[in-house]
């Protein structure tokens, strides 16, 4: 009752015309601010912060969880496009997306994107409504154990990702690992393949490895093989924009994983969205009739990704509003940004500020709605964007790709990196090792080292406390089952073969 | 046979992850494999070290073992690979270029020189497209957006 | 006509500041400031900086816009190399803490220490206090310490980097005590919280305003204060000499800096501006808000200062046992 009460007193505050407009208004702004590379929702709204100053705390936030969401929806444009990662939960996104794109479905990709994104994203609030506390509850059962098996669970899935040959991929994956332990160790600060760099210190930025592997070394590779007239065919017509039915069925289920995945991923205050992405679409391609043709531009693999990043602000919100715990970089600016207005998030902030706490929640049924309305007519719009000739569109992949790597660090010495992995990207595309392994040992394997080194500070050196534990023994379990299965076909054939040979 | 090994880029590929492998284990092995409080720098290191030497020499023994693999290699298309190498050699001198003349100059410089050159386009055309995006960018980040571009001496 | 007069009067004005004696030149911002932070957007120091800007909006005490600038990375050694690279350019400051302290001390890579720059103020001081979950039988700090020496090793502590100020607080309470307790790194303040919270470790030090609205809720309770006098809002929670154990508190500076030879009349402004702005109400309920000590000192004090801070700190790193470079 208590929940339904506070809803209705939330859309009385969301529903008022001026905050409305300042929702629709931030919901416009962080889809576009959004789109650009580089610019992931935390630094969109910190961009755009300064405008909220002087509102109230309620319209304030309205706003902000405007920019939030739109900057969700927005990051997904550009990889489907342009084979660059709008932020990092997007990069996912890329695999099949861009592959949709170069298959002249671009238009159904993004709409499929926003489709994800609104269902996914509603269920992640609409299961902030309701189950917020017993949720909280479970998140922070996880401890470092729990974590170490989620991202092992992670890097099992390298396993799926690597497509011909499964030792190229996990050559690519070490090679993700490496990059991600340069700079400084957080337990001692050792300073670990920095090359001498003050800039190195604090580590290689994701979106820098993912613009480089991906959209330079995709300029270069079509450069080499002078794709020189239309990259990408142009979609024309309404229906060609837009997803077809037999799209959409295929996405069912991932339109499911992609909500569950996503949430649950997303309350755990260790884990972020670019790992929940990864991991959802992970279990689509495993429950798939045909994993094979993952990568090659299959709708779910949009659906999955996109739809984990959008349920993943609804999981995020959980800790933040229940315990006042930001959850991540986005959740942190979000509540520095309660603070400056005077409001303190918390246990307690649901009887002290239900205005501002139900006003939140109603805003984000509201403007995911909203952003739905406004992302699907975009759609043709963005498409045009492949009417640009060849020979104007690169350089402007490049600039774009420049300004979205200056803009997460503000570090020159960024730009030189950004060459360096888009040089690695294209040789890796060159000699067939699979990318996306790579990009899954970046993003999994600093967690899991720290995930692992905490646990056995934890329990004294004893590695028992990694299986003995329930939930990390079941994913644990789960990962073991998935790194052998590429065995299971070779197992069978064998089993056959003595069978023939008895028989 | 042997020509084509050498040629072969697994192999040089799997040589060079390799190398590194060899680099990080020796890297890692300076650091504490454990301390008092738990593993310590250079524990996940050596592992994963010893992970690239390993999987490389399977790559390459994998070569040797199995000369179906070694069929002919497709030929390589030299003339694509430059153009590729150019485009990159391009983008690198765009990037060093950036502190001394800041973004919308160098990436001009960029613009003008994939147009005219990599895609062989007429001078004119190059130069309208570069003055064209190189101002687009300037006026949708650093006006509209007020993204900090990166500047050079000359202030912009 | 009136146009033509005022033209050669302009040019004689600025010919007449351009030849003036250094004794009353003036600095005034003409474009735009940058105020450096090392932390990306939602960190303490970038909240900080952002709350002194409102600060100084809403006090219309600047007559140039001021932006944030967030040079992430290295635990603050991009931003202070960053801030050492602008030498000369009077329109770049930053927000420092004690990380920009004690990282070049640890870490040959961090070459800019705080001696290389200009220190122009500071601003605040950090107090801190130990938590442990509402349900932990440790009612005292003393309860803790106990604990500790019968079992050692066994109690954790859930904090960030080594060099950070509640690590350091660790290894002053072991040395003083002798008692041993691990620690254990976490990246983000949420997953420190987190930690505590799931009693998957047994205590935190933290700052109050995080650990605030928590307190009061009933999750967590506070054992002890870092902090030389009760806070307002912790008034039952003793103070470590009134809990009996006296070591030097720890402090947490957060403050004002800029490039390296910074000019006179530069560093002037900006010492006036920051002590303006630091009585303005917007920062005085800034300040108030989040449980901070208000401690604004002139440049030269500032100075003093954290040669002495970085004293202390290589005397209590070295005594942990981090390895140091400077």
């Amino acid at each position: 009752m208590d929940v339904i009460n506070g809803l209705a007193q939330g859309f009385g505050v969301a529903l008022m015309p001026a905050n409305l407009m300042w929702c629709f208004i931030g919901c416009f702004l962080g889809t576009i601010v959004g789109i650009l590379p580089g610019l992931g929702p935390a630094a969109t709204i910190a961009m755009l912060l300064p405008l909220t100053y002087g509102m109230g705390p309620a319209s304030g936030i309205i706003m902000l969880a405007g920019i939030y969401y739109g900057a969700k929806y927005g990051g997904s444009t550009t990889s489907i496009l342009l084979n660059m990662p709008g932020e990092s939960s997007s990069v996912v996104t890329c695999l099949d997306g861009y592959q949709m794109a170069r298959r002249g479905r671009a238009g159904a990709a993004l709409g499929i994107a926003a489709i994800a994104s609104f269902i996914a994203g509603s269920f992640g609030i609409v299961a902030l409504t309701l189950v917020a506390p017993p949720i909280a509850a479970f998140a922070l059962s996880f401890s470092s154990p729990e974590y170490f098996a989620l991202m092992f669970l992670g890097l099992a899935l390298v396993v799926l990702l690597s497509g011909e040959s499964l030792l190229k991929g996990l050559m690519s994956l070490l090679v993700g690992l490496w990059l991600t332990s340069i700079g400084t160790d957080l337990f001692t600060t050792q300073s670990r393949f920095t090359f001498g760099q003050s800039s190195l210190l604090g580590g290689v930025d994701f979106m820098i490895v993912a613009i480089g592997v991906f959209a330079i070394a995709e300029v270069l590779s079509s450069i080499k093989d002078r794709e020189e007239t239309q990259v990408l065919p142009v979609p024309r017509g309404l229906r060609n924009l837009l997803p077809n039915w037999a799209e959409l069925k295929a996405c069912r289920f991932a339109f499911f994983n992609g909500s569950i995945t996503g949430f649950i991923i997303g309350v755990l205050p260790g884990a972020g969205s670019s790992i929940a992405s990864f991991i959802s679409y992970g279990i689509e391609k495993s429950v798939s009739k045909h994993p094979e043709k993952f990568g090659t531009g299959v709708p779910e693999g949009v659906a999955a990704p996109e739809g984990a990043n959008n349920a993943d602000t609804g999981g995020a919100l959980v800790p933040l509003l229940t315990l006042g715990i930001p959850g991540g970089g986005t959740t942190a600016i979000l509540l520095s940004a309660l603070v400056l207005w005077g409001v303190k998030p918390g246990p307690l902030m649901m009887q002290d500020s239900p205005d501002v706490f139900w006003g939140l929640v109603a805003s984000l049924y509201i403007g995911n709605v909203m952003l739905l309305v406004l992302n699907l007519p975009l759609v043709p719009l963005f498409a045009q964007i492949l009417r640009i000739p060849v020979f104007v569109l690169h350089p402007l992949i490049f600039g774009i790709a420049i300004i979205g790597a200056y803009s997460v660090s503000g570090n020159l010495f960024d730009i030189g990196l950004l060459a360096a992995f888009g040089l690695l990207g294209f040789i890796m595309s060159q000699l067939k090792y699979p990318v996306s392994p790579l990009i899954l040992g970046f993003v999994l394997g600093d967690a899991m080292e720290r995930a692992l080194r905490q646990s056995l500070i934890m329990s004294q050196g004893e590695l028992s406390i990694l299986f003995s534990r329930p939930i990390s023994a079941v994913m644990l379990a789960i990962a073991v089952l998935i790194l052998l299965s590429p065995l299971l076909p070779r197992f069978r054939q064998m089993k056959q073969q003595a069978i023939s040979e008895n028989g | 046979m042997r020509r084509d090994l050498v040629r072969d880029g697994d192999v040089i590929s799997a040589a060079a992850i390799a190398a590194l492998g060899v680099y990080v284990i020796a890297t890692a092995s300076k650091w504490d494999y454990t301390t008092i409080e738990g593993p310590g720098p250079g524990f996940f290191p050596i592992w994963y070290g010893i992970g690239m030497v390993a999987l490389s020499l399977l790559l390459i023994g994998s070569k040797f073992l199995k000369p179906s693999v070694l069929r002919e290699p497709a030929p390589v298309d030299w003339a694509g690979l430059s153009r590729a190498a150019v485009t990159w050699l391009a983008f690198v001198g765009c990037a060093a270029l950036l502190k001394p003349l800041g973004f919308t100059i160098s990436f001009a410089l960029l613009c003008f020189f994939l147009v005219a050159f990599v895609f062989g386009r007429p001078l004119r055309t190059a130069f309208v497209t570069a003055a064209a995006s190189a101002a687009g960018f300037y006026l949708v980040f650093s006006f509209a957006l007020s993204v900090s571009l990166p500047t050079g001496l000359l202030g912009f | 006509m009136r146009a033509r007069m005022i033209m050669p009067t302009c040019l004689a004005l600025t010919a007449a500041v351009a030849f003036a004696s250094p004794a009353w030149a003036e600095f005034k911002p003409t474009r735009p400031l940058e105020l450096v932070v090392h932390s990306g957007p939602g960190g303490g120091n970038d909240i900080l900086g952002r709350a002194l800007i409102a600060a100084i909006n809403d006090a219309k005490l600047s007559p140039v816009r001021i932006q944030i600038n967030n040079k992430v990375g290295g635990g603050g050694a991009s931003a202070a190399a960053y801030l050492a690279e602008k030498k000369g350019d009077p329109n770049v400051i930053g927000v420092f803490t004690s990380v920009w302290v004690t990282n070049p001390l640890a870490q040959a890579e961090a070459n800019v220490t705080m001696r290389d720059l200009t220190p122009i103020s500071l601003l605040v001081l950090e107090p801190a206090v130990l938590v442990v979950r509402a349900d932990s039988p440790f009612k005292t700090i003393n309860d803790v310490i106990e604990a500790a020496k019968a079992k050692p090793g066994t109690l954790k502590q859930s904090g960030g980097s080594v060099l950070a100020r509640d690590a350091v607080v660790r290894q002053v309470l072991m040395s003083k005590t002798g008692a041993r307790w691990s620690f254990i790194s976490f990246p983000s303040g949420g997953e420190r919280i987190s930690a505590l919270l799931g009693g998957h470790v047994d205590m935190m030090v933290i700052e109050p305003a995080e650990a605030g609205e928590l307190i009061r809720s009933g999750k967590l309770r506070a054992l002890v204060q870092f902090t030389e006098e009760r806070l307002d809002e912790f008034k039952d929670v003793p103070t470590l000499k009134e809990a009996g154990i006296d070591v030097p508190n720890v402090p947490q500076p957060r403050g004002i800096l800029g490039p390296p030879d910074m000019a006179p009349d530069v560093l002037k402004y900006y010492e006036d501006l920051i002590d303006k702005a630091s009585k303005s109400p917007g920062w005085q309920k800034f300040v108030r808000d989040n449980l901070l000590q208000s401690k604004v000192m002139n440049a030269k004090d500032t100075s003093a200062f954290l040669n002495e801070h970085e004293k202390e700190m290589r005397d209590i790193l070295s005594g942990a046992g981090v390895k140091l470079v400077r």
